[in-house]
């Protein structure tokens, strides 16, 4: 049988990629050319008709202060815990593969907390920031302290703080591979050579782990544009609506609101300013990457 | 060899295929057995486990197989899911709104059904009554008469309490008792936009005109009587709230909880407030009064009347419909419904042919001014986004981040583009 004809070519794509490509077509693209046909609709959500308005839900988006607001908050959100998250978890990496005591242990239980689903995980550092914390600052300060929740500037700490809880392990994983990935050869060569550990770790090891560094940076970032349960079970957006992110704020027009093509249409500029960030990070990252 | 190999592997596949296409089929099966179950969508949370008890027994007694979904969504957000997803509920239980949004398009006229005679809450859009009543629930100021008396020494009496005058006066008494913060004060922005800020449409004589005149400019809110009265009241609730010094993060259930065992001497809320007091270790003498305020005549009412109504929808089999149809003539005729409904859940019954008395005492006040006509009405036309909206702005207010004119001109700017509902 010929090898290079295209009908060979085809057979054996079908044959081992074809059910994924229906698969991903069926749920992924379908749903996505219907969604962007649904943005130029009015509709709202529970409606039969689905009356035809052009461009009016862009005009509509772009004129949306709040939706705005949300997305500016959602970037600020995204730049703190996303510097955060890799510090610690590179920190955590370090620890847990430089042969502490029971090392196995401390990386299963970082990653514990990326197991917890977001919805539980919210309630849960509720809880703690709304009853355990008042009642330890009460008691150490008296009176009624207030928690950090019913401010806007502490609700996005809270925020914050927890995303850096959950996804730290996660990307604690992908950093220990990197560590693990870098061949002692390398490192032992630096020493002989008369680098101090913390010359070996920033000039050999660091930039060898490179492709770790943009895998962890790119599923951050995309994590934390596109962040709803947490957002939702914690906060809900509120003090008075200053902790609303992007994504609840298209989820709030779409279905709250029954603006559906303008929700979708708001989704759609999201998921245009994720890929723009992502792509663009992921390019710069590739581009340095040193193959050892 | 090889060949062997391969054969296993479509053998393999074949088989995985079968699998799926059989999984398929099943899938099919299931459905079409969902097809002749009533399912019942409840949006009380509060009454979820009372629902599922009830549907297992009603499956059993009627043999018609019932399911109870709850879902913690907003309720209109979450029809819209269902109906995006093309699987609506049988039943479903939703807000008042919610009918005249949905109904037209999606539910089943019931206009020629028995109990329509014995309700005047019934929700009827074009003439066809589409929303069955579940409840009447009212909103107004929750009081604990037993932790009153122990502040002052005298019994309480609401009827006392008419403006807000009388209210600072009693506070100051409770105050000088030994009780310096006696009220609770919700954060949520359905119990501030929703509950507290709507009655500011509810006690105009037209809110239809009322909303129009901010509209158009020629109201000012900030100059509005009924609106001044109630920040009035507000103003001295807010200034008495026992979590006053960080008012953003008191918890519904810690503040019910507080009323009910005679922390707090009152509360705004409604009766549905019950719920989360039934378990706790409360007193005798807890009810609700009309929030005092300077408004003669409506100072004496609470505001409310039918809440949460059941619609049947249009799209699912006839037969399914006349089994929801059975069930809620079950919830009015029989002394199981009519048990289910005022024992079990503690819901103030719609019908005036359901004699069984209320047990819970916030139930009672509202049954005691429903029977005597003293209940102003919703008004069930406010947009979607209104509760989350005014609501921001009114915890702002809460919070002291804006003063009552700042407040006055948000809601102002809100109005400026927001559209009421079409009745």
């Amino acid at each position: 049988m010929k090898q290079n004809t295209l009908s060979y070519k085809i057979k054996q794509y079908l044959m081992f990629a074809g059910p994924g490509t229906i698969l991903f077509f069926c749920v992924v693209i379908v749903p996505f050319i219907y969604g962007v046909y649904l943005t130029f609709t009015s509709w709202d959500g529970v409606s039969a008709k689905k009356p035809w308005v052009g461009l009016a839900n862009y005009a509509a988006a772009f004129a949306d202060k709040d939706y705005w607001a949300a997305l500016g908050r959602t970037a600020i959100y995204s730049i703190f815990a996303v510097v955060l998250i890799n510090i610690l978890a590179f920190f955590l990496a370090y620890l847990v593969t430089s042969g502490v005591k029971g090392q196995n242990f401390f990386r299963s239980g970082f990653f514990v907390p990326n197991l917890i689903g977001g919805i539980v995980l919210g309630y849960v550092w509720k809880f703690v920031f709304n009853r355990a914390f008042v009642a330890l600052a009460s008691a150490i300060a008296g009176g009624t302290a207030p928690s950090l929740l019913s401010t806007p500037n502490g609700a996005m700490c809270a925020l914050i703080i927890v995303s850096v809880w959950q996804y730290a392990g996660y990307m604690m994983l992908i950093y220990v591979a990197g560590f693990m990935s870098v061949s002692e050869d390398v490192k032992e060569a630096s020493s002989i050579d008369g680098c101090t550990a913390s010359q070996t770790m920033w000039n050999v090891t660091v930039p060898l782990m490179r492709a770790s560094f943009v895998q962890c940076l790119f599923l951050s970032i995309t994590r934390c544009f596109v962040v709803y349960d947490v957002n939702l079970s914690l906060t809900k957006g509120e003090p008075f609506g200053s902790s609303v992110m992007a994504a609840m704020h298209v989820y709030n027009q779409a279905f709250t609101y029954k603006n559906y093509g303008l929700g979708q249409a708001e989704a759609l500029i999201l998921f245009v300013v994720c890929a723009v960030v992502g792509v663009t990070q992921v390019m710069i990252g590739k581009k340095g990457e040193v193959e050892a | 060899m090889k060949k062997a190999l391969a054969m296993m592997l479509a053998l393999v596949m074949v088989l995985a295929l079968v699998a799926c296409g059989g999984g398929n089929s099943e899938g099919g099966n299931s459905s079409s057995a969902s097809g002749a179950t009533l399912t019942i969508f409840n949006s009380k949370m509060e009454i979820q486990s009372q629902m599922e008890e009830m549907a297992a027994q009603y499956s059993q007694e009627k043999g018609v197989p019932v399911e109870v979904y709850y879902s913690s969504d907003t309720v209109a957000a979450h029809m819209a899911t269902k109906y995006a997803s093309n699987d609506p509920y049988v039943l479903a239980m939703v807000d008042a709104k919610d009918v005249y949004s949905l109904g037209a398009e999606h539910a089943v006229d019931l206009s020629g059904e028995k109990w329509v005679g014995d309700t005047t809450q019934a929700i009827s859009v074009d003439g066809k009554v589409l929303g069955f009543p579940v409840c009447v629930e009212a909103r107004g100021l929750l009081y604990n008469g037993d932790a009153i008396k122990a502040a002052t020494g005298k019994d309480f009496d609401p009827s006392t309490i008419k403006t807000t005058a009388d209210l600072q006066a009693l506070i100051n008494e409770i105050a000088a008792g030994g009780m310096a913060l006696p009220v609770g004060l919700q954060k949520e922005d359905w119990s501030l936009g929703a509950h507290y800020f709507a009655e500011i449409y509810e006690l105009h004589d037209d809110p239809d005109a009322f909303i129009a005149g901010i509209k158009d400019g020629s109201i000012k809110l900030a100059d509005d009587k009924v609106f001044n009265a109630m920040m009035d009241t507000f103003d001295v609730l807010k200034e008495y709230n026992y979590a006053k010094e960080a008012p953003t993060s008191a918890e519904r259930e810690v503040t019910e909880m507080k009323l009910a065992e005679g922390d707090l001497c009152f509360k705004f809320g409604g009766n549905w407030d019950w719920s989360n007091m039934v378990d706790t270790d409360y007193t005798e003498n807890l009810g609700m009064m009309p929030v005092p305020s300077d408004l003669d005549g409506y100072n004496t009412k609470l505001v409310g009347g039918g809440s949460k109504y059941f619609y049947i929808d249009n799209g699912v089999s006839e037969e399914l419909q006349q089994a929801a149809k059975d069930f809620l003539n079950w919830l009015v005729y029989e002394a199981d419904g009519q048990d289910f409904l005022v024992n079990k859940c503690s819901l103030v019954p719609a019908f005036s042919n359901i004699t069984l008395s209320v047990s819970d005492p916030l139930g009672a006040s509202v049954k005691s001014y429903a029977d005597k006509g003293a209940l102003v009405g919703n008004y069930n036309y406010l947009p979607d986004d209104h509760y989350a909206k005014v609501g921001a702005s009114f915890q702002k207010y809460l919070a002291g981040e804006t003063d009552r004119a700042g407040f006055a001109q948000e809601v102002t700017e809100y109005w400026a583009t927001a559209e009421v509902g079409a009745h």
